[in-house]
Protein backbone atom coordinates (compact mmCIF):
# COMPACT_ATOMS: atom_id res chain seq x y z
CA UNK A 1 0.00 0.00 0.00
CA UNK A 2 2.92 2.24 1.23
CA UNK A 3 4.16 1.47 -2.25
CA UNK A 4 0.87 2.70 -4.29
CA UNK A 5 0.91 5.99 -1.88
CA UNK A 6 4.35 6.66 -3.38
CA UNK A 7 3.51 5.89 -7.38
CA UNK A 8 0.28 8.68 -6.58
CA UNK A 9 1.94 12.14 -7.13
CA UNK A 10 3.99 10.35 -10.12
CA UNK A 11 1.16 9.05 -11.98
CA UNK A 12 -0.49 12.35 -11.13
CA UNK A 13 2.05 13.92 -12.43
CA UNK A 14 2.19 11.42 -15.86
CA UNK A 15 -1.79 12.16 -16.13
CA UNK A 16 -1.17 16.21 -16.35
CA UNK A 17 1.51 15.74 -18.75
CA UNK A 18 -0.67 13.65 -20.95
CA UNK A 19 -3.58 16.58 -20.49
CA UNK A 20 -0.90 19.13 -21.37
CA UNK A 21 0.36 17.78 -24.63
CA UNK A 22 -3.48 17.19 -25.78
CA UNK A 23 -4.30 20.70 -25.08
CA UNK A 24 -1.31 21.51 -26.91
CA UNK A 25 -2.05 19.34 -29.83
CA UNK A 26 -5.40 20.83 -30.01
CA UNK A 27 -3.60 24.05 -29.88
CA UNK A 28 -2.11 23.40 -33.31
CA UNK A 29 -3.04 25.30 -36.42
CA UNK A 30 -5.44 23.11 -38.28
CA UNK A 31 -2.83 22.65 -41.87
CA UNK A 32 -0.12 21.31 -38.97
CA UNK A 33 -2.86 19.12 -37.44
CA UNK A 34 -3.89 17.82 -41.34
CA UNK A 35 -0.14 16.67 -41.35
CA UNK A 36 -0.16 14.67 -38.19
CA UNK A 37 -3.10 13.04 -39.43
CA UNK A 38 -1.53 11.94 -42.52
CA UNK A 39 1.79 10.91 -40.26
CA UNK A 40 -0.95 8.67 -38.37
CA UNK A 41 -2.30 7.17 -41.79
CA UNK A 42 1.60 6.30 -42.81
CA UNK A 43 1.39 4.76 -39.64
CA UNK A 44 -1.70 3.00 -39.15
CA UNK A 45 -2.14 2.03 -43.26
CA UNK A 46 0.42 -1.00 -43.04
CA UNK A 47 -1.17 -2.48 -40.33
CA UNK A 48 -4.94 -2.15 -42.45
CA UNK A 49 -3.52 -3.48 -45.73
CA UNK A 50 -2.18 -6.40 -44.07
CA UNK A 51 -5.65 -7.10 -42.64
CA UNK A 52 -7.01 -6.53 -45.72
CA UNK A 53 -8.47 -3.34 -45.49
CA UNK A 54 -8.00 -0.29 -48.10
CA UNK A 55 -6.56 2.92 -46.50
CA UNK A 56 -5.36 5.45 -48.60
CA UNK A 57 -2.55 7.80 -47.02
CA UNK A 58 -3.54 11.19 -47.91
CA UNK A 59 -1.14 13.85 -50.84
CA UNK A 60 -0.88 16.70 -49.44
CA UNK A 61 1.59 18.65 -52.28
CA UNK A 62 0.20 21.97 -53.41
CA UNK A 63 -0.94 23.13 -49.59
CA UNK A 64 0.51 26.53 -49.31
CA UNK A 65 -0.10 25.95 -45.66
CA UNK A 66 3.32 25.17 -45.14
CA UNK A 67 2.72 21.19 -44.90
CA UNK A 68 5.95 19.63 -46.09
CA UNK A 69 5.14 17.25 -48.77
CA UNK A 70 4.75 13.48 -48.39
CA UNK A 71 8.46 11.81 -48.52
CA UNK A 72 8.11 9.04 -51.72
CA UNK A 73 8.99 5.38 -50.23
CA UNK A 74 9.56 3.89 -46.74
CA UNK A 75 6.00 4.94 -45.47
CA UNK A 76 4.56 1.53 -45.89
CA UNK A 77 3.11 1.88 -49.32
CA UNK A 78 1.79 5.67 -49.45
CA UNK A 79 -0.14 6.72 -52.30
CA UNK A 80 1.20 9.38 -54.24
CA UNK A 81 -0.62 10.03 -57.51
CA UNK B 1 -6.09 19.25 -49.06
CA UNK B 2 -6.09 22.74 -50.11
CA UNK B 3 -6.72 21.49 -53.48
CA UNK B 4 -9.29 19.58 -52.38
CA UNK B 5 -10.60 22.05 -50.35
CA UNK B 6 -10.82 24.80 -53.67
CA UNK B 7 -11.93 21.74 -55.81
CA UNK B 8 -15.21 21.89 -53.32
CA UNK B 9 -15.46 26.02 -53.43
CA UNK B 10 -15.85 25.50 -56.91
CA UNK B 11 -18.30 23.15 -56.77
CA UNK B 12 -20.02 25.53 -54.61
CA UNK B 13 -19.45 28.56 -57.53
CA UNK B 14 -20.72 26.05 -59.86
CA UNK B 15 -23.98 25.65 -57.98
CA UNK B 16 -23.32 21.99 -57.93
CA UNK B 17 -24.25 22.21 -54.01
CA UNK B 18 -25.26 24.96 -52.32
CA UNK B 19 -22.94 24.84 -49.23
CA UNK B 20 -20.59 22.49 -47.91
CA UNK B 21 -18.58 22.53 -44.45
CA UNK B 22 -16.07 19.89 -43.23
CA UNK B 23 -17.48 17.46 -40.16
CA UNK B 24 -16.25 13.93 -38.83
CA UNK B 25 -13.57 13.37 -37.73
CA UNK B 26 -11.40 16.17 -39.98
CA UNK B 27 -14.36 18.72 -38.57
CA UNK B 28 -13.22 17.12 -35.17
CA UNK B 29 -9.78 17.76 -35.45
CA UNK B 30 -10.09 21.20 -36.02
CA UNK B 31 -10.74 21.61 -32.33
CA UNK B 32 -8.88 19.15 -30.69
CA UNK B 33 -6.25 16.87 -30.92
CA UNK B 34 -5.99 14.98 -33.84
CA UNK B 35 -7.81 12.40 -35.08
CA UNK B 36 -6.99 9.52 -37.35
CA UNK B 37 -9.27 9.20 -40.57
CA UNK B 38 -8.81 7.84 -43.98
CA UNK B 39 -11.66 10.43 -45.76
CA UNK B 40 -12.61 13.69 -45.62
CA UNK B 41 -16.49 13.91 -44.41
CA UNK B 42 -18.16 16.89 -46.28
CA UNK B 43 -21.63 17.79 -45.44
CA UNK B 44 -23.70 19.37 -48.02
CA UNK B 45 -26.71 21.40 -48.64
CA UNK B 46 -27.66 20.32 -52.47
CA UNK B 47 -30.42 22.28 -55.00
CA UNK B 48 -33.09 20.54 -55.42
CA UNK B 49 -33.53 19.07 -59.09
CA UNK B 50 -36.11 19.54 -61.58
CA UNK B 51 -38.19 16.16 -59.67
CA UNK B 52 -37.61 17.37 -56.20
CA UNK B 53 -34.88 14.94 -55.62
CA UNK B 54 -32.02 15.40 -53.37
CA UNK B 55 -29.13 13.73 -55.89
CA UNK B 56 -25.33 13.46 -55.58
CA UNK B 57 -25.23 12.43 -59.29
CA UNK B 58 -24.58 15.85 -60.73
CA UNK B 59 -21.60 16.01 -58.54
CA UNK B 60 -20.43 12.93 -58.99
CA UNK B 61 -20.58 13.80 -63.03
CA UNK B 62 -19.08 16.77 -62.16
CA UNK B 63 -16.09 15.40 -60.39
CA UNK B 64 -15.00 12.38 -62.64
CA UNK B 65 -15.55 15.00 -65.75
CA UNK B 66 -12.61 16.46 -63.89
CA UNK B 67 -10.86 13.23 -63.81
CA UNK B 68 -11.30 12.46 -60.26
CA UNK B 69 -12.27 8.94 -59.84
CA UNK B 70 -14.76 7.17 -56.89
CA UNK B 71 -13.49 4.64 -54.44
CA UNK B 72 -16.18 3.14 -52.68
CA UNK B 73 -18.22 5.72 -50.78
CA UNK B 74 -15.88 8.79 -51.57
CA UNK B 75 -14.53 10.68 -54.55
CA UNK B 76 -10.63 10.77 -54.57
CA UNK B 77 -9.97 14.68 -55.12
CA UNK B 78 -6.38 15.42 -55.39
CA UNK B 79 -5.17 12.73 -52.86
CA UNK B 80 -7.46 13.29 -50.74
CA UNK B 81 -11.23 10.60 -50.35
CA UNK B 82 -13.88 13.30 -49.72
CA UNK B 83 -17.37 11.70 -48.53
CA UNK B 84 -20.36 13.77 -49.21
CA UNK B 85 -22.80 13.66 -47.16
CA UNK B 86 -26.23 15.31 -47.85
CA UNK B 87 -27.87 17.47 -44.99
CA UNK B 88 -30.53 14.90 -44.40
CA UNK B 89 -31.86 16.39 -41.66
CA UNK B 90 -32.99 19.48 -39.54
CA UNK B 91 -29.99 19.14 -37.37
CA UNK B 92 -27.36 18.81 -40.20
CA UNK B 93 -29.39 21.90 -42.41
CA UNK B 94 -28.49 23.78 -39.26
CA UNK B 95 -24.86 22.72 -38.54
CA UNK B 96 -24.35 23.67 -42.37
CA UNK B 97 -26.09 27.32 -42.16
CA UNK B 98 -24.30 28.02 -38.72
CA UNK B 99 -20.80 26.54 -39.71
CA UNK B 100 -17.66 28.44 -38.67
CA UNK B 101 -15.95 30.06 -41.70
CA UNK B 102 -11.67 29.46 -41.42
CA UNK B 103 -9.51 29.56 -44.26
CA UNK B 104 -6.63 26.55 -44.61
CA UNK B 105 -3.79 28.28 -46.25
CA UNK B 106 -4.78 30.70 -48.51
CA UNK B 107 -8.22 28.62 -49.49
CA UNK B 108 -11.52 29.84 -47.60
CA UNK B 109 -13.26 27.07 -45.83
CA UNK B 110 -16.13 26.32 -43.25
CA UNK B 111 -15.62 23.75 -40.52
CA UNK B 112 -18.77 22.51 -38.53
CA UNK B 113 -18.96 24.38 -34.88
CA UNK B 114 -17.81 22.23 -32.59
CA UNK B 115 -21.14 22.04 -30.47
CA UNK B 116 -22.70 20.74 -33.75
CA UNK B 117 -19.75 18.02 -34.03
CA UNK B 118 -21.18 16.52 -30.70
CA UNK B 119 -24.93 17.15 -31.64
CA UNK B 120 -24.34 14.95 -34.82
CA UNK B 121 -22.29 12.84 -32.53
CA UNK B 122 -25.00 11.99 -30.07
CA UNK B 123 -27.59 11.57 -32.78
CA UNK B 124 -25.74 9.51 -34.97
CA UNK B 125 -24.84 7.37 -31.71
CA UNK B 126 -22.11 5.05 -32.26
CA UNK B 127 -19.33 4.05 -30.12
CA UNK B 128 -16.78 6.01 -32.26
CA UNK B 129 -19.61 9.00 -32.04
CA UNK B 130 -19.22 8.52 -28.19
CA UNK B 131 -15.11 8.80 -28.45
CA UNK B 132 -15.78 12.18 -30.67
CA UNK B 133 -18.27 13.74 -27.66
CA UNK B 134 -16.22 13.02 -25.30
CA UNK B 135 -12.65 14.20 -26.70
CA UNK B 136 -14.99 17.51 -27.80
CA UNK B 137 -15.89 17.74 -24.34
CA UNK B 138 -12.52 17.84 -22.86
CA UNK B 139 -10.66 20.04 -25.40
CA UNK B 140 -12.87 21.75 -27.98
CA UNK B 141 -14.02 25.31 -26.79
CA UNK B 142 -17.76 24.55 -26.45
CA UNK B 143 -20.37 27.21 -25.91
CA UNK B 144 -22.12 25.66 -22.82
CA UNK B 145 -25.38 27.40 -23.40
CA UNK B 146 -25.50 26.99 -27.48
CA UNK B 147 -24.72 23.46 -26.99
CA UNK B 148 -27.61 23.20 -24.66
CA UNK B 149 -30.35 24.87 -26.82
CA UNK B 150 -29.03 22.83 -30.20
CA UNK B 151 -29.46 19.52 -28.08
CA UNK B 152 -33.10 20.91 -26.64
CA UNK B 153 -33.94 21.67 -30.79
CA UNK B 154 -33.17 18.61 -31.72
CA UNK B 155 -34.68 16.39 -28.79
CA UNK B 156 -31.23 14.84 -28.18
CA UNK B 157 -30.83 16.11 -24.60
CA UNK B 158 -31.46 12.58 -23.06
CA UNK B 159 -28.55 10.57 -24.58
CA UNK B 160 -26.75 13.75 -24.10
CA UNK B 161 -26.66 12.93 -20.41
CA UNK B 162 -26.24 9.40 -20.61
CA UNK B 163 -23.64 9.51 -22.39
CA UNK B 164 -21.67 12.66 -20.39
CA UNK B 165 -23.09 11.44 -16.43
Amino acid sequence: MEAVDKLRPEIARLIAAKQERRHKLAALPFPEKVRIVVQLQRMVAPILRARGRPARVWRLTGDSAAVPPVPRGGSGGTTIS
Amino acid sequence: MEKTLQVLTELEHDGLLLRFAIGGAMGATFYVEPVLTFDLDVFVILPQTAGGLLTLAPIYDALRARGYTEEGECVNIEGVPVQFLPAHNALLEEALAEARETSYGATATRVLRAEHLAAIAVQTGRDKDRERVRLLLGHAPLDGEYLRAVLARHNLEARWKQWTS
